[in-house]
């Protein structure tokens, strides 16, 4: 007979159907059953509360270690009053976009503690949106990383070709919006030298920015954006512009500027020389220069070191408050009253 | 009308061919379908004259695509799901350049489901294609020119003279013509049809007895005329013409397809129907399948995850609209012609529509697309894993497992509110026993019937139940009474009364006689088993029936002439008018050797009653007193009756019968019709009264189920009395209830019953029902506001249920029955028995099941949510048309109180989880919009979001869909209230959904912005700054060990299972980012390249991974600390009761089965006794207990435990702790990840292998 027909006939055959036994499928498998005990909670909050309360004091006291400068420059580096005027507006418009007036503008700083070197300086914009889609999407990694890819300008629109349709490189917003305000520092008439190495993330340098792609129509056209390139460095080695297209996560960003790689003791005077070239008028936004110090937590950062205060806080607070419950009204475990058909007899 | 033609013109042949021509001609000129004639004609032996009729050929495919249909057709299946194709068009919508993320985010998940149901299908065509052409390459042998030569399945055509050997198939619908038992019978067996294993008789026409050798039957020149193809398994009407003689055709000459052939060496037949015009292959439509009220809740979540969609989406496109600017000049917004029209501040109205579309597929993920996979597959392995392999619902008397039938409705199981029961064969056992008898006005039978002694308890009287030692006892029979046994009965009053009573108990009946021809050894097949009981009954009274031909009844009656005497007498049997529910009442016209005609008829009461002759009123009246003392002991009554036929009578009649016999169309109500015209002028003999006991543990399982919150309803056909009396005996009803009893037998009634005015009848009935509901609605409010609060009862029958039904006072009954907690209802129809289940189901709106076990329960069982069907019984109808099917009513507690609640729980479960994973997820989308100017900027990469939902958080919510358990069985059982919780949906309420979307909110606000705002300051000692991605990374890491930690909190047991899916979700994570990040791809991923190294290499990326989750998930601890404090659920309670407790359960399941334990179920036993390996999870060794059988049985493999095994087991408990402490993390990590991959593998092949099975049912 073909198997077709054993098939049918094993429909009918008397043997067992006795289904055999494994733990999986009796539902037996081995198992821990954890109960949300009052206990088991209380010893959880508090355990909790004991550990992030010191994390929270150590990421704290980290960021209490950290010496920051911030000064806003924006609207003192621009000869136009503070007014939120239309007429003022334009003025400050007019101003920042005029290529011949000389935009330098002197900031005197006064450290407040010693700060033990390195120190890093940044900038800060606020209101810039890095992060617009528009933005995020316009560069081509592709060109940034391959000298032969110069022509891939996909995404760039409109910042791909120049006024001669030769593709621009680096192409795209981000690139062409490139910060352009410098700063000098000196103290007590010395200059201080500003190392701008090392700024970027490396994997950036070695594997995203390309060491024989060179700068080629940057900034050509007639509406330009910010800062220039030098057409004979390679872009891995233009490290601002590596810091500037990393975009930041949030319309507030801080980026790195560069290093002071001496010390500075507490209330010398540092006096800033700014180029202020960036428009940030425009959009209304403001820049900042920030010299800050750092720790093993990195920068100042103090919400880190709150949240865990306060998470842990909380826990310690909740276990006393399980535990006062506890002893005022404690609930037996496994009472068979509490359960809902001994509560109401008249629901069964 | 065309049924006739053919009919007319039957002698005919030139008339005929014509005919066939022109038929033929307009299918070939038109190609459109030829109005299907009423009938078709065959020839038999005749292929070139078949061939101009076009039949169909006999091969059989049952496969839904072939190898060109696949693709579109099975695409096409799968978009009919709305969630797919919702995806489906976000994912166009993401080829688009509005869209914020690449195509492969929405495509790659739905491609990734597409798939796997897509493979799913496949391999279940596959496998019946296989299925179908192992069935169509079957040999069999066919006459072909005097010979029989061997030919497969597929080749056969209509017409053909086939061959079938004893136990083979039929390979189609054949016309029996011979066979090679004298009087031209067969036996079949029809399981694969019906599942009905007795046999069954079929009868040639004695014109064509002689074929059954080649040489004769290739002479054979036959013509069949008969209906077309249908799939009525049970009826079949048609016309054999040969030699100018027109022969009726009856079911009784039909061999169908899919049954075998028992007890013959061969047959003859001619090919009526092929293919997929057999009955068998016409009956397998697909029946439409149910969902479940969870599911479509479900859907209304999905809706309302929609319309949050849909705010979603418009806040952020209004946003856009204010915020489009062009003083962002770095951001470029100009109206020149290369600017994309998104990005044009001169309309802001289109910028603010596309950007609309931006969102819908940047936020798409919140309707989780793989939700409804991996209900479904949990669903499968829940039912096919764990419903039909549970020991505690195998049957081992019957050898039946437990089938679910349709995965659907698993956790449709924990809620249901209402059962619907039938009673014979459902609470009772359906082993019918001959227990009394009333002959002549005499009650004969001493015994005492279970339910008389429950009825005793209950009234406190004692009842002795000694047996007579010389009780008579064998299987169907339990009569005790020493005046009608060994011939004593010629003593009695009425001997010839008792003659007609026995006589009419052996010839009236349609039972087959098997096996050897001595009363001890001889075996009864039956239709039913009431039937069996009476000819065993009549065989106890020395009137026994051995042989049957067609014709023919030969019974061996003893003691008839005189004491001691035996003499063989075989009975004529001239016609058999069948029993049918509307007859309900059978007949055989018998012609006795002397030629006496006498017409036996057995019926139920109210029919015979009405066909009785006139006078004799006293023994009317007496048999009727014991009729109702019958039904109020739990008895089966039926009224015997006989008539004399005087020759002429029954020539006339005959000839009426015979012509509606032959007649093509309304042959059954013909013949019923007829049937009336004999079935008249009865006269009373007796009646009988059968006992069907109850089933084992029907009234704890009563009891238990009422505890738990579900109420019972008994639907049946009996009396009131016996049912009322059943419905004591399993508890349904007791003394300390109130009752409210409806009841159509009352004195005003009858009386004008017997007036015969229909029309007055009914409005009376209906006046009287209506007042009669009111009075008992008033009344049972009454009771509802008294103190005491009694359970309520309610009793009707059949005819006040009519009127009660009726759309005025339907609302008054369901009323008035929902405040009852138990309701019987006797009496009544199939349909009426519908009518009820769809009343509470439709009315209330309440989950109703339906349990069963017979053709007349069908009905019921496809109206109510959940059917049920008791197998391993009488008929398989019930079974056919269930969901699920179980071999006992008490297993109802282990289906509902366990399988079903557990199913629910996890079912809700899973589907919460979705929920507020996905929602979740999306919203740190949402509040990442808020801070990009709402240009949609996606806040995770593509392939972190595409993965999110098919690798990140996919298996551990399957592991909790397949393991979670609150309670063990045992303590699902003991407290069966926990049940409620199901019937009043505590776990998947708005309220709960709520709750998730409460947490989902709130974590998604602590994951977004504690990962974002901590992530603006210098991030390491060297002061670099993160950028975008470096930030998303890290909330993307943080989201996925939340919403995975999130998982664990909610799992009352923790397996290895969860461990490893946990474990294995996370590490998957980060393999994936360690991989996707360390190199760089071209497109797409550049953004992210090494971003996971930059991030582990701040103290940051420790730091925040260890608070964010934590401060996420606190409020939930909080939250779940509470509520398990202040307000536990019951279930939380159990588990605190019996917290010390470990799991015995197992013990009890060994003991069941009636220690017919396998050597390898006892060794296996015996290992999982070893001590140290009990219920804690201790780790991934290999050889821990359970793995092994495990895997094998996942991969249909058994393997068998080794004798070394167990020593090594016991000798492993005190082997010291290896001190290694470092190599054992390593281990650990491998095997965590060694187990992640084979844990995939596994459920994919589980998957793959259990639809095996599931195929080759579903061949037929």
């Amino acid at each position: 007979m073909s198997s077709g027909d054993a098939a049918l006939q094993s429909s009918s055959s008397k043997a067992s159907k006795k289904p055999t036994y494994s733990r999986f499928t009796q539902q037996e498998l081995p198992a821990c059953k954890p109960i949300l005990t009052p206990e088991l909670i209380m010893a959880a909050f508090i355990f909790l509360g004991i550990t992030f309360i010191p994390i929270g004091l150590s990421h704290l006291s980290a960021s209490d270690h950290v010496v920051e400068l911030i000064d806003r420059y924006d609207e003192d580096c621009i000869p136009v009053d503070n007014s939120n005027s239309e007429a003022a507006y334009n003025k400050r418009i007019g101003y920042i976009q005029d290529v011949k007036t000389d935009k330098t503008c002197t900031r005197t700083l006064i450290v407040p503690k010693k700060m033990k070197h390195p120190i890093f300086v940044y900038y800060q914009l606020d209101d810039f949106y890095q992060n617009h889609r528009r933005y995020v999407k316009s560069r081509n990694d592709e060109q940034y990383r391959n000298p032969a890819a110069d022509h891939k300008t996909a995404h760039c629109e409109p910042e791909s070709m120049n006024n001669d349709n030769q593709p621009i490189v680096p192409c795209g917003l981000i690139a062409w919006s490139l910060f352009n305000d410098t700063y000098s520092f000196s103290v007590n008439g010395n200059s201080l030298p500003i190392n701008k190495k090392g700024i970027a993330w490396e994997s950036d340098k070695t594997h995203k920015f390309g060491s024989k792609v060179y700068p080629k129509n940057f900034q050509s056209r007639s509406l330009i954006g910010g800062a220039k390139l030098n057409e004979s460095i390679p872009l891995n080695q233009q490290e601002d512009l590596l810091v500037w297209m990393r975009t930041a996560a949030l319309p507030n960003f801080r980026k790195l500027y560069g290093r002071i790689e001496t010390d500075l003791e507490a209330n010398e005077m540092i006096k800033v020389v700014i180029n202020n070239n960036y428009n940030t008028y425009t959009f209304k936004g403001k820049k900042k220069l920030v010299i800050s110090t750092t720790t093993w937590i990195g920068g100042k950062n103090d919400f880190l070191g709150k949240v865990y205060i306060t998470v842990g806080g909380i826990c310690l607070f909740i276990a006393v408050a399980f535990i006062s419950v506890y002893l005022i009204r404690p609930r037996p475990l496994g009472d068979p009253a509490y359960l809902s058909w001994n509560l109401d007899p008249a629901s069964n | 009308m065309a049924g006739w033609r053919g009919s007319r013109g039957g002698g005919d042949g030139g008339a005929q061919s014509v005919e066939r021509v022109s038929s033929s001609r307009t299918v070939r000129l038109g190609k459109v379908q030829p109005q299907a004639p009423g009938h078709r004609t065959v020839f038999c032996n005749d292929r070139d004259a078949n061939a101009l009729a076009k039949f169909k050929g006999n091969s059989v495919s049952t496969t839904k695509y072939d190898v060109f249909t696949f693709l579109p057709k099975g695409l096409f299946e799968q978009f009919r799901r709305v969630a797919n194709l919702y995806f489906l068009m976000i994912s166009i919508i993401s080829c688009t350049p509005v869209s914020p993320v690449s195509p492969i985010t929405n495509v790659l998940p739905l491609s990734m489901v597409l798939l796997v149901s897509l493979v799913k299908e496949a391999w279940e065509d596959w496998k019946r294609f296989q299925n179908d052409m192992a069935i169509n390459n079957s040999s069999i042998e066919v006459l072909q020119d005097q010979k029989w030569v061997f030919t497969p399945w597929k080749k056969l055509q209509v017409g053909d003279i086939i061959k079938v050997k004893q136990d083979g198939f039929f390979p189609a619908d054949l016309l029996f013509l011979a066979s090679t038992n004298a009087d031209g019978v067969c036996y079949i067996e029809t399981a694969n049809l019906d599942g009905e294993t007795n046999l069954k008789i079929r009868k040639a026409l004695e014109k064509t007895w002689d074929y059954v050798n080649p040489e004769k039957i290739s002479e054979f020149k036959g013509e069949i005329q008969c209906e077309q193809p249908n799939n009525s398994l049970y009826t079949y009407t048609g016309n054999l013409i040969v030699d100018k003689q027109s022969l009726p055709l009856s079911p009784n000459q039909l061999l169908l397809r899919g049954c075998s052939l028992r007890n013959t060496e061969y047959i003859v037949g001619a090919v009526v129907f092929t293919g997929h015009e057999t009955k068998v292959m016409m009956n397998s439509m697909k029946i439409p399948s149910k969902r479940s009220t969870l599911e479509k809740k479900l859907d209304k979540l999905i809706l309302a995850l929609f319309s949050v969609l849909f705010s979603m989406c418009v806040l952020g496109a209004i946003g856009s609209g204010i915020f489009i600017n062009p003083k962002y000049y770095y951001l470029r917004f100009e109206n020149t012609g290369r600017t994309e029209k998104q990005f044009n501040p001169d309309n802001r109205f289109v910028v603010a529509i596309l950007t609309f579309f931006t969102l819908i597929t940047l936020y798409s993920p919140i309707i989780p697309i793989s939700l409804y996979v991996s209900v479904e597959m949990i669903k499968f392995i829940q039912s096919t894993q764990f419903i039909n392999n549970d020991l505690h619902m195998y049957h081992a008397e019957s050898n039946t497992p437990a089938s679910a039938r349709t995965s659907n409705l698993n956790e449709e199981l924990g809620q249901v509110e209402y059962i619907f029961s039938d009673k014979t064969g459902t609470l009772t056992r359906n082993l019918m026993e001959f227990f009394k008898c009333s002959i002549g006005g005499e009650v004969y039978g001493t015994g005492v019937s279970e339910i008389e002694i429950k009825i005793a308890q209950r009234t406190g009287a004692k009842v002795e139940s000694q047996k007579q030692p010389h009780a008579a006892r064998e299987k169907g029979f339990n009569f005790d009474d020493g005046r009608l046994m060994q011939g004593a009965w010629r003593n009695e009053p009425n001997p010839e009364s008792c003659k007609e009573f026995f006589r009419c108990l052996a010839i009236c009946h349609t039972v087959l006689p098997e096996g050897e021809e001595s009363p001890e050894k001889i075996r009864y097949q039956a239709a039913s088993p009431d039937e069996s009981a009476l000819v065993i009954a009549a065989k106890n009274f020395g009137f026994f029936f051995y042989k049957r031909s067609p014709t023919t009844i030969y019974v061996r009656e003893s003691h008839v002439e005189k004491m001691g005497k035996v003499q063989d007498i075989a009975y004529e049997i001239l016609n058999v008018l069948e029993f049918n529910s509307t007859r309900k009442r059978q007949s055989v016209v018998c012609r006795y050797p002397d030629g006496r005609l006498v017409l036996y008829c057995k019926g139920a009461d109210t029919v015979i009653y009405e066909r009785l002759a006139d006078g004799d009123g006293d023994l009317r009246r007496i048999s009727r007193e014991h009729l109702e003392q019958f039904g109020a002991s739990g008895l089966r009554t039926l009224c015997l009756a006989y008539r004399n036929l005087s020759p002429d009578e029954y020539e006339n009649w005959n000839e009426k019968y015979v012509q509606a016999k032959s007649s093509l169309r309304d042959r059954e109500k013909k013949l019923d019709e007829v049937a009336e015209l004999i079935e008249k002028n009865l006269i009373l003999i007796g009646c009988t009264a059968i006992e069907d006991k109850l089933q084992e543990g029907v009234p704890q399982c009563i009891e238990t189920l009422s505890r738990a919150g579900i109420k019972i309803w008994v639907l049946t056909g009996d009396k009131m009395e016996t049912a009322i009396n059943i419905a004591y005996a399993c508890k349904l009803i007791s003394n300390s209830m109130k009752q409210f009893i409806i009841s159509s037998e009352t004195d005003d009634i009858r009386e004008i019953e017997e007036r015969g005015d229909q029309v007055e009848l009914a409005r009376f009935m209906k006046e009287l029902v209506k007042n009669e509901l009111k009075r008992c609605n008033e009344e049972a409010q009454q009771y509802l506001l008294s103190e005491s609060r009694p359970k309520l009862a309610l009793v009707i029958d059949g005819k006040c249920l009519m009127y009660a039904l009726d759309p005025s006072l339907r609302v008054v009954l369901l009323n008035l029955s929902l405040n009852c907690s138990a309701v019987v209802c006797c009496r009544v129809s199939p349909l009426q028995k519908a009518q009820v289940t769809s009343l509470v189901k439709k009315g209330a709106n309440r989950i109703t099941l339906s349990i069963g076990d017979g053709a007349n329960d069908v009905s019921m069982i496809q109206a109510a949510h959940v059917g049920v069907g008791i197998s391993g019984q009488e008929g398989m109808q019930a079974v056919m048309a269930s969901d699920f099917a179980i071999a006992q009513f008490r297993f109802l507690t282990e289906l509902l109180l366990v399988h079903g609640r557990w199913s629910y729980h996890r079912i809700c479960k899973v589907v919460t989880y979705f929920f507020y994973k996905n929602l979740m997820f999306t919203l740190t989308q949402f509040w990442f919009t808020f801070e990009t100017g709402f240009s949609g900027q996606r806040f995770y990469d593509d392939w972190f979001q595409s993965l999110y939902n098919v690798i990140f958080t996919a298996l551990p919510v399957i592991i909790i869909g397949l393991f979670d358990k609150d309670v063990n069985a045992t303590l699902s059982k003991k407290y069966p209230e926990l049940y409620k919780e199901g019937i009043r949906n505590a776990f998947f309420k708005w309220r709960v959904v709520a709750t998730w979307a409460f947490f989902a909110v709130y974590q998604s606000l602590v994951l977004y912005y504690f990962v974002v705002a901590s992530s603006n300051r210098a991030m390491n000692s060297a002061g670099k700054m993160f950028g975008l991605w470096d930030v998303s990374t890290m909330a993307f890491t943080s989201v996925v060990v939340t919403v995975n930690i999130r998982l664990l909190m909610m799992c009352n047991t923790i397996t290895r299972w969860h461990h490893i899916s946990v474990g294995g979700s996370i590490l998957a994570w980060f393999t994936f980012v360690f991989i996707y990040s360390g190199f760089v791809l071209p497109k797409e991923q550049e953004n992210i390249y090494f971003v996971i190294y930059v991030l582990m290499s701040t103290f940051y990326f420790y730091f925040t991974l260890l608070l964010v989750p934590v401060a996420a998930l606190f409020v939930d601890f909080i939250y779940l600390g509470v509520q398990r404090w202040f307000f536990p659920y019951d279930y939380q309670i159990v588990q605190e009761i019996h917290r010390h407790e470990v799991d015995n359960n197992r013990i009890g399941l060994l003991e069941i089965g009636n220690n017919d334990v396998s050597p390898d179920d006892a060794r296996r036993y015996a290992i999982m006794q070893l001590p140290g390996q009990k219920s804690k999870h201790t780790g991934f060794a290999f050889d821990s207990p359970g793995y092994e059988s495990f895997f094998a049985s996942q991969a249909g493999v058994y393997v068998p435990q080794k004798a070394w095994d167990v020593a090594r087991r016991a000798s492993m408990r005190n082997r010291p702790k290896p001190p290694r402490k470092n190599e054992i993390i390593i281990y650990y990590t491998i095997l965590y990840i060694l187990f992640f991959f084979l844990n995939t593998y596994v459920a994919f092949v589980e998957s793959m292998y259990h639809i095996i099975p599931q195929c080759s049912n579903d061949s037929y």
